[in-house]
């Protein structure tokens, strides 16, 4: 008796996989990742009680998640657009790192009030988030060089002259810490009244919109869908690939570029060389888990802040280490990288059934 | 060299959702025979011998080699029932040598654990954990490259068996494939259109080279459309059309007519009112049009074509003689490497796509899966793929997606594409081959181009849906458009051209019109059956894929 | 002069982690499978390989725990990618990702302990006399028997890719997984021994980082070196003669950042611009610059390479981050 497994592909996949998808991959990842707290004598139920339930319903949890979810809502898109159009934009960490450090420096020598001044912040981060995007757009566009290495590499060597900056040109004059002197307050993000979150949460939501825009109502949206879905139907139709992958990525990098400046300008309000917060990665599980609209961007950035802000509770209250908040995070893409695979194809365990190497055709093609 | 059937396959049945590819085929081999398998594209030919390969299972009926049952899972099944696969698109990996080539798979270990081996003690070649190990952790390689390269010798093959692939050419390639069954000592050798990449030369020696092998023993099957080479060098032939058989016979007792007619049939499949229209200005013109292929070989070799508004230029060819290549220079989809374009008197040689479509120029691809539409984008999407840059869709950056909406639905219901409920929802992949060609046809003609190529509209389309299409074409005939058709359905060229062309090679090789037309001289030159005109270019050594 | 000798010593003893993680990630890559969780499955190794040698007080059994702890973590790596045909380079980020939080959450209560590392050991025979030579001899002769072994593992894996049945079909799996399928290759198990070889050298590679290089567990030691290695692969253009030439050369950048105060080194006043030079040259050997030296070198060969050829790519694996199923395309 043999055991075979035959893999189908779906023509398409049903309607309740498709909304259960996220919910899922969320509860599977806190179901694994209560081993973990339990291998800590931590009861799950307890832990999780703090992290989701405390934070949501105290103010102050509140206010640290929305002033968590700016950076991460921002460079969520920053990964989602390129996504939409087939690309994946793993460099989000150094075009936000960059664009800390334009701001940044922008803000600490150029005097200005800060109704010119903060545009001023963002503009230097738009041209640095361009600049470090766009390079490896164009190897992509023009060499077909994988944009994966060349965004990681980038991200790298992003990170090390941030932190050169920081320790020498940059650094603050007063003590010998590596970081840099406390931003001006003309420098500083405002904050909001009312919310007493700093105004980078109305950069993040306007992005959103913008981008949420920009893709359902846009000529230009309506190519990035195209390119992303059938790039050789794009051209038969007059499209320009190049046009598009460079654009998705350039406008990608200056989106991460602005979670970098809402977060020093906003809430950090000094550059500190161990600014490593890893946002560019998240911004990873984010853009899958809200891939088919800038909207539910939003929300994946809004729950990973939850996460983000619960795991610090977490370990103050209950000792509990904050890496724990990493592994849900790997797990959630681990069941989501799961999930697409049961979206795409429709498995039969059979025994009995000797597997057969059959060579699929299309219907109708020749011979 | 005549002696028992060595294969017979008996009642061959094997169907595909909505296609019947092989029906109760019987196919038989003699031992030592160069055995044709002649047919058109879609008769059946290469699933049969899948089937023989093991890539396919059949659904009834049985294979027999050499009086013993065949009932092949995998190639691995045939290869060791002695049959051999020489596929068209070459199974070899460009980094590796002639000879890893040939003993990937095979884990020969190095020559001290030979079998054959003399000098090393029996432990090393009997023991089986050593044995295992060996044909893992050793490779070998002197003994096999010095059979191969025997091999080759005897042959005439000229070939270094260390030499790495990528630097071989195409005719080299082929003879490495050959060479792959024939030290895996196979019986039967299976031939995919081996001519299809091959110059008239290379052709003539791969022949000689069958010859030699089939005085030998070995029984050989050769799959082809072209009827020169099954009576250059066959033995027998057998006839396919429409997944049945038509007959087999000996070479030597048919004429090439006689095959031609078996292969072609002459079924005229629908009666279509064809108004004359009076033809008007040019509104294509092309002129020493050249073209290469994606392996950067010359394609189309110096074509001259004009076609006017009203008219329908049918082009007959066998899929492979640079009709997608034509065909997608002249809507600006592929570069040409030399010649002049000219649409609506614009010259548009050089141009972008975009230029091509602002022109007006349509197009209907060969591929609509892969080149007309987006599977995965929904039936508005598709529909409004080419005319979303139309001011009727929105002002400036904006596109309004209501205005697209009403669009889709619209060509869906003129062009009765079923299968849709909300434009906006259904999948352009989960359409029929049918109703997304409508879908296509649609967005093409509905701009009311000055120009529309057609490459085979109604290849892999129901038969409801052909008709709706055929007349469609005909519509937009009388409407002015001048119509390119390109298509390996003789029936539909001269149902619906005012002109025919032959292509063959990347050449046109002939003109005629329906009404004047030789059927059968047009169906041996799209084969290649017969010498072209005499004032037409030679063919120059160009090819296509099949 | 001993500055220098430990100089050396310490470039042997860096050059050793990428030699392996390096070896390793090449042979995935030569069978298509991109693996970019080679970080997670060092500190992986690393933290499992520590624990093992400080409960054991074994260091062989240590390196050797490390390294199939690593190999399992990898098997995950490949059942995404081979089995559930997943996006490859998404499932190596998630395993960093994975990694990264596992070793820092069950690692903190190992951070304070400490060995006394791998013995340093000569060659047999011969070794006593190379280790006199001054300077070359202490630090190239007296290393840990892991280095050896790393520098042996540089020919063993060209001889194993090159001259062995199974580095034939590996390399063929990378280049054309539909042809070596028809050659009765089978393809998925090549495919996952290739990955399980890169999650071992990689755990090997770890466990050397915690128990000889530096002879402690401190979460996040790895330091990107992961990331160096699977850059490393991509500027020795998936060769390994030239792994071992990179690996050096990356080795010798990653000592050098730790050093280079020490160095002092400067242009002499009488050079004209001497200001501008000593300038230029603190820049280029300021620590955290030198860290960026091994990204931008590859980013250089990348750019080298598609240049020169028109067909770029000519030695990357011609199916690297393709899945293989087995139906016409």
């Amino acid at each position: 008796m043999q055991f075979g497994v035959e893999l189908t592909p779906r023509s398409e996949v049903p309607r309740w996989l498709v909304y259960a998808t996220p919910v899922f991959t969320i509860l599977a990842a806190l179901a694994v990742s209560s081993v973990a707290l339990l291998a800590l004598d931590v009861a799950p139920l307890e832990a999780y009680r703090v992290l989701f339930v405390q934070t949501l319903t105290t103010e102050f949890g509140i206010r640290e998640t929305l002033v968590e979810a700016v950076p991460l809502i921002l460079a969520g898109l920053a990964v989602y657009l390129p996504l939409k159009a087939g690309l994946w934009n793993v460099g989000a960490e150094g075009q936000l790192v960059l664009g800390a450090v334009a701001s940044t420096w922008v803000g600490l020598n150029v005097s200005l009030p800060a109704v010119f001044l903060l545009p001023l912040m963002f503009l230097a981060a738009t041209v640095v988030g361009a600049i470090w995007a766009g390079v490896p757009a164009i190897l992509k566009a023009k060499w077909d060089i994988n944009e994966i290495i060349t965004t990681l590499l980038l991200t790298f060597v992003a990170a090390d002259v941030m932190s050169y900056l920081v320790r020498g040109p940059m650094q603050s004059p007063t003590g010998n810490f590596p970081q840099t002197a406390i931003l001006p307050a003309a420098a500083q993000l405002p904050i909001l009244p009312g919310l007493d979150v700093h105004a980078g949460l109305v950069v993040a939501l306007v992005a959103a919109v913008l981008v949420y825009l920009l893709m359902t109502r846009t000529r230009f949206g309506f190519e990035v869908t195209f390119v992303g879905s059938n790039d050789a139907a794009a051209e038969h139709a007059g499209m320009s690939k190049t046009r598009v992958y460079v654009l998705v990525l350039v406008i990608g990098g200056v989106l991460a570029a602005f979670a970098g400046v809402a977060e020093i300008a906003g809430n950090q309000a000094r550059l500190r060389a161990a600014f490593e917060p890893g946002y560019g990665f998240t911004a990873i599980p984010i853009a899958l888990l809200g891939r088919d609209n800038a909207l539910n961007v939003v929300l994946a950035g809004l729950f990973f802040a939850v996460l983000f802000v619960g795991g610090d509770s977490l370990s103050i209250l209950m000792g509990v280490p904050a890496a724990l908040i990493e592994i849900i995070q790997a797990l959630i893409i681990l069941f989501l990288i799961t999930a697409e695979f049961f979206k795409r194809y429709s498995v039969d365990i059979s025994t009995d059934l000797r597997v057969r190497g059959v060579r699929a055709d299309a219907v109708g093609e020749d011979h | 060299m005549a002696g028992d059937d060595f294969l017979r396959m008996e009642k061959i049945r094997k169907t595909f959702p909505g296609v019947v590819a092989n029906d109760d085929v019987d196919f038989s081999v003699r031992r030592g025979e160069i055995h044709g398998l002649l047919g058109e594209n879609g008769a059946g030919k290469s699933t049969l011998m899948k089937i023989l390969y093991g890539l396919y299972t059949q659904d009834s009926g049985t294979v027999w080699i050499d009086g013993r049952r065949l009932d092949a899972d995998s190639p691995q099944d045939a290869i060791d029932a002695g049959v051999g696969m020489v596929h068209q698109h070459f199974m070899l990996v460009p980094r590796l040598s002639v000879a890893e080539n040939i003993v990937l798979g095979s884990r020969e270990p190095a020559s001290m654990f030979r079998e054959e081996a003399d000098g090393s003690s029996s432990l090393l070649r009997s023991n089986r954990l050593v044995r295992a190990l060996a044909s893992r952790f050793t490779l070998g390689l002197d003994a096999p490259s010095a059979e191969i390269q025997d091999l080759a010798d005897t042959y005439g093959f000229d070939i270094d068996v260390t030499a790495p692939v990528w630097e071989l050419d195409i005719g080299q390639r082929q003879r490495i494939e050959i060479l792959k069954a024939l030290y895996r000592d196979v019986d039967l050798l299976i031939l995919d259109e081996p001519t299809a990449v091959l110059t008239p030369t290379e052709a003539e020696r791969l022949f000689e080279t069958l010859r030699q092998l089939a005085s030998e023993g070995l029984s050989v099957i050769f799959i082809t459309h072209k009827l020169t080479e099954v009576t250059a060098v066959t033995d027998r032939v057998t006839v396919l059309r429409d997944g049945t058989t038509v007959d087999t016979v000996e070479t030597d007792s048919c004429t090439r007519a006689e095959l031609a007619e078996m292969m072609v049939g002459r079924e005229v499949l629908f009666e279509l009112d064809k108004e004359t229209v009076s033809t008007g200005q040019p509104v294509l013109d092309v002129t020493d049009l050249h073209v290469e292929d994606d392996r950067s070989i010359e394609a189309v070799g110096g074509v001259d074509l004009s076609v006017s508004e009203g008219e329908i230029v049918g082009l007959a060819g066998v899929s492979g003689n640079g009709q997608r290549e034509l065909a997608e220079a002249l809507v600006g989809v592929r570069p040409a490497t030399a010649g002049a374009i000219t649409v609506g008197g614009r010259e548009l040689t050089g141009s972008s796509t975009q230029a091509f479509i602002d022109a007006g120029v349509s197009f209907v691809p060969e591929d609509r899966d892969t080149h007309g539409a987006a599977g995965d984008l929904s039936v508005m999407h598709n529909a409004v793929m080419k005319e979303y840059r139309d001011g009727r869709f929105g002002d400036g950056v904006q596109l309004d997606y209501d205005a697209a909406e009403a669009y889709a639905q619209r060509l869906v219901e003129e062009f009765d594409v079923r299968g849709v409920g909300d434009v906006t929802e259904a999948e352009a992949g989960d359409l029929s081959g049918g109703n997304l060609q409508k879908l296509i046809l649609a967005r093409e003609l509905d701009r009311d181009p000055n120009l529309l190529v057609a490459n085979q509209p109604t290849r892999g389309v129901d038969v409801g849906a052909i008709e709706f299409i055929r007349d469609e074409l005909l519509a937009q005939r009388q409407a002015g458009t001048g119509i390119v058709l390109l298509s390996e359905d003789l029936d539909e060229i001269f149902d619906l051209s005012d002109r025919v062309l032959v292509v063959y090679e990347g050449d046109i090789v002939h003109e005629t019109t329906p009404a004047t037309a030789d059927r059968n001289r047009v169906s041996l030159l799209m084969n290649g059956g017969k010498q072209p005109d005499g004032d037409e270019k030679r063919a120059v050594t160009t090819r296509g894929e099949a | 002069m001993s500055f220098l000798a430990n100089f050396l010593g310490a470039t042997v003893s860096a050059a050793t982690v990428f030699i392996l993680a390096g070896l390793g990630e090449l042979i995935s890559e030569r069978a298509g499978v991109l693996n970019l969780g080679v970080e997670g499955i060092m500190l992986v190794g690393a933290l499992t390989g520590f624990i093992t040698t400080v409960l054991t007080g074994n260091y062989w059994l240590g390196f050797l725990v490390g390294g199939c702890c690593g190999m399992a973590f990898s098997l995950l790596h490949g059942f995404l990618c081979i089995s559930l045909k997943s996006d490859q380079a998404i499932s190596g980020i998630m395993i960093t990702l994975l990694g990264t939080g596992l070793t820092t959450y069950f690692g903190v209560d190992w951070t304070s302990r400490s060995i006394s590392g791998f013995p340093d050991r000569t060659l047999p025979l011969i070794g006593d006399v190379l280790v006199e030579i001054p300077v070359v001899g202490p630090a190239l002769f007296r290393n840990t028997m892991v280095d050896y072994f790393a520098l042996l593992l540089v020919p063993l894996v060209w001889l194993f890719l090159y001259r062995t049945n199974l580095g034939l079909e590996i390399i063929s799996v990378g280049e054309d997984p539909e042809t070596a399928d028809t050659m009765g290759v089978d393809v998925f198990k090549i495919k996952y021994l290739a990955v399980l070889l890169g999650g071992l050298m990689a755990g090997f590679a770890g466990a050397h980082l915690s128990l000889a290089f530096n002879q402690l567990w401190a979460t996040g030691m790895t330091a990107g070196r992961g990331w160096i290695a699977v850059a490393l692969v991509i500027f020795a253009q998936w060769r390994p003669a030239r792994v071992l030439v990179g690996a050096y050369l990356f080795g010798l950048f990653s000592v050098l950042q730790l050093r280079s105060q020490a160095l002092s080194l400067a242009f002499p006043s009488d050079v004209p611009f001497a200001a501008l030079l000593n300038g230029i040259l603190d820049f280029l050997l300021n620590p955290t610059i030198m860290a960026t030296y091994p990204y931008l070198a590859t980013l250089v060969v990348l750019f080298v390479v598609v240049y020169r050829n028109e067909n770029s790519h000519l030695d990357q694996p011609s199916a690297l981050v393709q899945s293989y199923t087995r139906e016409s395309s």
